[in-house]
């Protein structure tokens, strides 16, 4: 396997990780809490995880990145049809999920037409549509995040106002990847997401460590 | 309650009632009740259901009554604990 899609495949493997852990501790904390911003935010991860790792697998399948397998149309299509529909998906429940967090129980009606809306979009093409509308939500995401911090946010709070902001960075750079079909960039990008997902990482963690003492 | 204060869930209050045992070691319903913030009879009911739930146990030594965490009250607080920091990360509260 050409070192790229060394590099692609073992950023998104480690990512899709993190991305399964955060949704487990959500999932486990929504036990305890009971809240459907909680489980909004279980969903959208474990999605990404499922979507990053579908991504990993067009990597070590393919021996090329998402970028420079473009010229293998048949299974781009088949594959990165499966990763950038989930990860729409997942950033629209996260989405969905961050802004009931900033605006209360007023979005709960919304929430299934939303989740509609998903699977609609899913049934577009893929390709740069996909990455943009991403990209708008998860600049929604962010605002919200930035909203939520605040209004009285923490240090908690600004990990994941990081992470998510290290995301949307990243996803503009593998916007501009998929544009120019540029390998280089694409690395970049996915690089720049891997380290949104170590901050979210450090969460995680962090919030173990706080909550044991 | 002031007004713009929001109201403490169940799971808050059971968070705050907890914490102060686990303060005090052997705690006395006065201090509780001073360190969680509640009425004498809606604190009655918090302890009884956390008494009956295993997480606290009560001491009676002739007049005094004091309560104390049981190992599955320090795991359920610690659990707790480490929920409040992961949703404050989201915006949320307990």
């Amino acid at each position: 396997m050409p070192a790229p899609a060394v590099i692609t495949f073992s950023l998104n493997i480690l990512s899709a990780i993190v991305a399964l852990l955060t949704s487990y501790y959500a999932y486990r904390f929504n036990r305890i809490v009971d809240n459907s911003v909680l489980r909004a935010i279980s969903v959208g991860f474990m999605l990404l995880g499922v979507g990053l790792i579908a991504d990993a697998g067009t990597s070590l399948v393919s021996g090329k990145t998402l970028v420079e397998s473009f010229a293998d149309r048949i299974l781009i299509l088949l594959v990165s049809f499966t990763y950038l529909t989930v990860q729409m998906a997942a950033y629209l429940v996260i989405a969905v999920g961050y802004a009931m967090a900033a605006y209360g129980k007023r979005l709960d009606r919304a929430y299934p037409v939303a989740l509609a809306g998903a699977a609609a979009v899913g049934l577009y093409r893929f390709s740069i549509l996909s990455y943009f509308v991403a990209l708008i939500l998860l600049a929604f995401v962010v605002f919200q995040g930035l909203l939520i911090h605040s209004r009285g946010g923490n240090r908690f709070s600004a990990i994941v106002l990081l992470a998510f902001s290290l995301i949307l960075v990243a996803h503009v750079v593998l916007l501009l990847s998929v544009l120019t079909l540029g390998s280089g960039l694409f690395l970049v990008g996915t690089a720049v997401q891997f380290f949104g997902f170590v901050s979210l990482l450090a969460f995680v963690v962090r919030s173990e460590i706080v909550g044991a003492r | 309650m002031a007004q713009g204060e929001k109201q403490r869930s169940v799971l808050r209050i059971n968070l705050d009632i907890l914490n102060a045992v686990q303060d005090m070691g052997d705690a006395k319903p006065t201090h509780i009740l001073y360190k969680a913030n509640l009425s004498h009879e809606r604190l009655t009911r918090y302890l009884e259901d956390l008494t009956t739930k295993g997480l606290i146990v009560v001491n009676q030594e002739g007049e005094n009554r004091t309560y104390r965490l049981t190992p599955k009250g320090v795991s359920f607080l610690i659990e707790m604990r480490r929920a409040e920091s992961f949703v404050q990360g989201f915006g949320l509260a307990i």
